[in-house]
């Protein structure tokens, strides 16, 4: 394992990945994360706008992992803990000069059909119709399984400079693995 | 009552709520992992706060270089509260603080500002150095 590490950089070197995090997410984490990111992009002179649409890119997906990824770490019944801790998956990259995030996270199989259409419908939308879409959501009352405000998909899709690209894997029964793309 | 003071942090904003003065503000990021949860005692405030008004003159600053969605929903319910206290007749202004080179932040102003017809909603831009450039 330790031999092919370096395989594994050059990997995602080539795929223009500068940064990659897999495992429990935190907020914590998401923040620091947030952080060097923004700095790393100050340093390559992205402007100010592209540093600022990556950065909340990174912070919706990331969070969008901590409230609803299926993989978990289980609650501390004894000492009655509150807190989770969610897996996933943020890699960063740049291609052709536009800077990308990709996310991934488990879900239950009830999830997916619903995220689907979801995700369908926001690739078909331009930038008009998903500011028009954006405000309308944002004036309803959130779901009862949202942990937001159920819009952070549709501000990504909007930041986005085309549409979302996902994919859905069943791994078991229970389980698939969601992931996405969005550029800048 | 007492001023709303919660120091920023990370992921936080820093609000200060001066109820002598009448001058509200919330300043810097806003991205917290419970949004509702982390506003919920600045919506407590607002409340009583509105209460016991009668004709002072209120501001309301407003300047975020970054918030996350869940964060605008809590902006959209906070400009609601204020819209309706202006619309029974408190004197209420809202200033949307940007950066010149800001224009999401600028969009999501103007989003806010076409949404709102009785408080008044301001725009302000400031440069760099934070000199206010333009108002409308």
């Amino acid at each position: 394992m330790v031999d092919n590490l370096y395989a594994f950089k050059k990997d995602l070197g080539r795929k223009g990945i500068f940064f990659c995090f897999s495992g429990p997410i935190s907020q914590d984490l998401l923040v620091e994360i947030g952080a060097t990111l923004k700095q790393k992009m100050k340093l390559e002179e992205a402007s100010n706008s592209t540093v600022i649409r990556v950065f909340s890119m990174v912070i919706e997906k990331a969070q969008n992992i901590i409230h609803y990824s299926a993989e978990k770490i289980p609650k501390d019944e004894a000492e009655k803990k509150e807190e989770e801790l969610r897996h996933g998956i943020i890699a960063v990259g740049c291609e052709n000069s536009n800077y990308f995030v990709m996310c991934g996270n488990m879900i239950r199989n009830e999830e997916v059909g619903k995220l689907r259409s979801k995700l369908v419908k926001l690739q078909k939308m331009n930038k008009d119709d998903l500011k028009k879409y954006y405000k309308e959501q944002r004036r309803k009352d959130p779901e009862e399984s949202s942990k937001g405000a159920g819009l952070g998909l549709i501000e990504v899709a909007k930041k986005a400079g085309r549409p979302i690209e996902f994919d859905f894997k069943k791994i078991d029964d229970s389980f698939s693995f969601f992931s996405s793309k969005t550029v800048i | 009552m007492d001023n709303l003071i919660i120091e920023a942090t990370k992921d936080s904003p820093d609000i200060r709520f001066d109820q002598k003065n009448n001058l509200l503000e919330i300043k810097g990021e806003s991205f917290p992992e419970n949004a509702a949860d982390f506003y919920s005692p600045v919506f407590l405030w607002l409340e009583k706060y509105i209460e016991q008004l009668t004709d002072q003159d209120v501001t309301v600053n407003i300047e975020l270089i970054y918030f996350n969605s869940s964060s605008s929903k809590i902006l959209l319910d906070f400009f609601d509260m204020l819209d309706e206290a202006a619309d029974t007749g408190k004197k209420i202004t809202i200033n949307w603080i940007y950066d010149e080179d800001d224009d999401e932040s600028l969009e999501f102003g103007e989003e806010f500002q076409e949404d709102f017809n009785s408080v008044r909603f301001n725009m302000i831009q400031k440069d760099a150095a934070g000199e206010q450039t333009n108002a409308f």
